[in-house]
């Protein structure tokens, strides 16, 4: 599927600056300052310089937080992005309510308590974020996320993201009947995205800490309606009903 | 310059792409009404050039003895000189008016003789209701339809062979055995539960298609128990159907819906 910009500019801008360079400009801004992060409910809760909220923004991760505080921006992260931070790319510390920085393990447990589906949800997270794409959340569209292959100012986005867990009965409550495909493919077609489905491995969902998710396998699979009445191409006759 | 770029992040956030639906929402809505309306339904026109055939019940096909119109060099299979049509290619060729079928006996096999025998169990000739509805939403739009596994024409058994071979595997009968081997197919045996198999070879609509060199088939069609493939049942089948693009198809209060599930890799972006 080509990618689909939106105006004239925007495929220059993207070229002039990938993706990957500015995360990393993101990074070495977060680990000069030693960045943390507050740690509340599922979400991690961060207080951004000018500078920094640039980065944030550019790199699509967070949401603002609309406060009349001047000098300073807050952002909230969802899980998987303040996991993704923390321990992918090792540049914010998430702090808990006694003020001291958890480590990963302990934040992971922490996320499984809070979503049992974490695993899962982290590591299609990271499996589309490590490949420069921007991952953002996707319940408004009855996703778990959608992928842009740059900035939402710049381009559409190509993927509406649903993650399969490869279970022994594939169970796991998505997809399971034909009506569910039905649904999430009207969804997907009335916003013009393409569903992705992200199957992962089985041993994801019982990682008991992030490195067991190293080992762990994710397929792509995109899930389309075929339309016969639009895909008749290159014909020379329509054999229809011959009436003579 | 920070505010701005903020602002349009938070304009694209929120909004999503209000694109026209491509599902036909619209189309739908007209197909109901006329559904249910207690108006006139539009009925096929009458033809003039109508095709005869007689059933022959052994084979669960029917014997073409006379032969009109151009729609033969996409319909039927050719054994020893002679057309045979399935029963979905004889209840669509019936239900269209291009084909006046007569039992061994020279009785005629009404519409609702046909629709008869294509709801005998599941083993319907080899066929059953949706995978008709199947063929006749295909083969009404102009697409050229075939049994998976069944050659067009002995002479096109090379360049089938794949199919050939598939038939095979599926029936565990060659296709050198009986007579009644090479016409029937199992097409609607119980599946079982994940169970996935293909069911049509589909080509694109053509005018220069020919039974003796068809080529290979735009896609295989496969059908599914009531429940969506699994991801293991579709990499069993796209291994067993090496080189072939799959599709899949449900068939839902007279819908029919296709859909491809195709393995991707989303390149790495700079």
């Amino acid at each position: 599927m080509g990618i689909r910009w939106k105006g004239k500019g925007a495929e220059a801008k993207a070229l002039a600056d990938p993706m990957s360079k500015i995360v990393s400009q993101l990074k070495c801004s977060l680990i000069e300052y030693d960045f943390r992060g507050l740690l509340s409910g599922f979400s991690v809760l961060i207080e951004a310089s000018e500078e920094q909220t640039g980065l944030f923004n550019r790199t699509c991760f967070g949401r603002r937080i609309i406060t009349t505080e001047k000098d300073k921006q807050w952002f909230q992260l969802s899980m998987e992005e303040a996991f993704y931070l923390s321990y992918m790319l090792k540049c914010i510390k998430v702090v808990g309510e006694d003020n001291c920085p958890t480590n990963d393990d302990e934040l992971w447990k922490y996320a499984i308590s809070k979503r049992n589906n974490f695993p899962n949800l982290f590591k299609a997270y990271s499996h589309l974020r490590m490949k420069n794409w921007v991952v953002r959340a996707g319940s408004q569209y009855g996703v778990d996320f959608v992928a842009y292959p740059h900035h939402p100012t710049l381009v559409h986005s190509e993927y509406a993201v649903l993650i399969l867990s490869v279970e022994d009965d594939n169970s796991n409550g998505r997809l399971r009947v034909w009506l569910d495909f039905h649904c999430i493919l009207r969804l997907c077609g009335s916003v013009a995205k393409t569903l992705l489905v992200l199957h992962i491995d089985k041993n994801c969902s019982a990682a008991t800490s992030p490195s067991c998710l190293e080992s762990c396998l994710v397929e792509e699979r995109t899930v389309t309606r075929w339309n016969p009445e639009q895909s008749r191409e290159n014909q020379t006759t329509v054999q229809k009903e011959p009436s003579n | 310059m920070e505010d701005d770029e903020r602002e349009r992040f938070r304009f694209y956030e929120e909004r999503s792409d209000c694109d026209s639906d491509s599902e036909g929402y619209v189309e739908d809505l007209v197909d109901d009404a006329l559904c249910y309306s207690s108006c006139d339904i539009p009925k096929l026109q009458l033809r003039k050039d109508v095709s005869k055939a007689q059933w022959i019940e052994e084979l669960g096909m029917a014997e073409v003895v006379e032969k009109k119109g151009k729609m033969w060099t996409t319909t039927g299979i050719v054994r020893d000189g002679k057309i045979y049509c399935s029963i979905e290619e004889t209840l669509f060729l019936a239900e269209i008016g291009a084909l006046h079928i007569v039992n061994g006996d020279d009785t005629y096999l009404s519409l609702k003789d046909l629709y008869e025998k294509i709801a005998i169990g599941n083993d319907g000739y080899g066929s059953s209701w949706e995978s008709f509805e199947v063929y006749r939403h295909l083969k009404s739009l102009g697409y050229i339809v075939g049994r998976y596994g069944v050659p067009w024409t002995f002479k096109s058994t090379k360049i089938n062979s794949i199919a050939e071979n598939g038939a095979s595997e599926l029936d565990g009968t060659s296709c050198n055995g009986s007579r009644h081997n090479i016409f029937i197919t199992e097409m609607f045996t119980n599946l079982q539960f994940g169970e996935v198999k293909p069911m049509f070879d589909v080509y694109l609509p053509n005018s220069k298609f020919k039974k003796s060199s068809p080529g290979s088939p735009c896609f295989l069609l496969c059908r599914t128990s009531d429940h969506p493939p699994s991801k293991q049942a579709t990499e069993d089948l796209e291994t067993r159907c090496k080189g072939h693009h799959i599709k899949f198809c449900n068939v839902e209060h007279g819908r029919v819906n296709f859909f491809s599930f195709n393995k991707v890799e989303l390149p790495i972006l700079p």
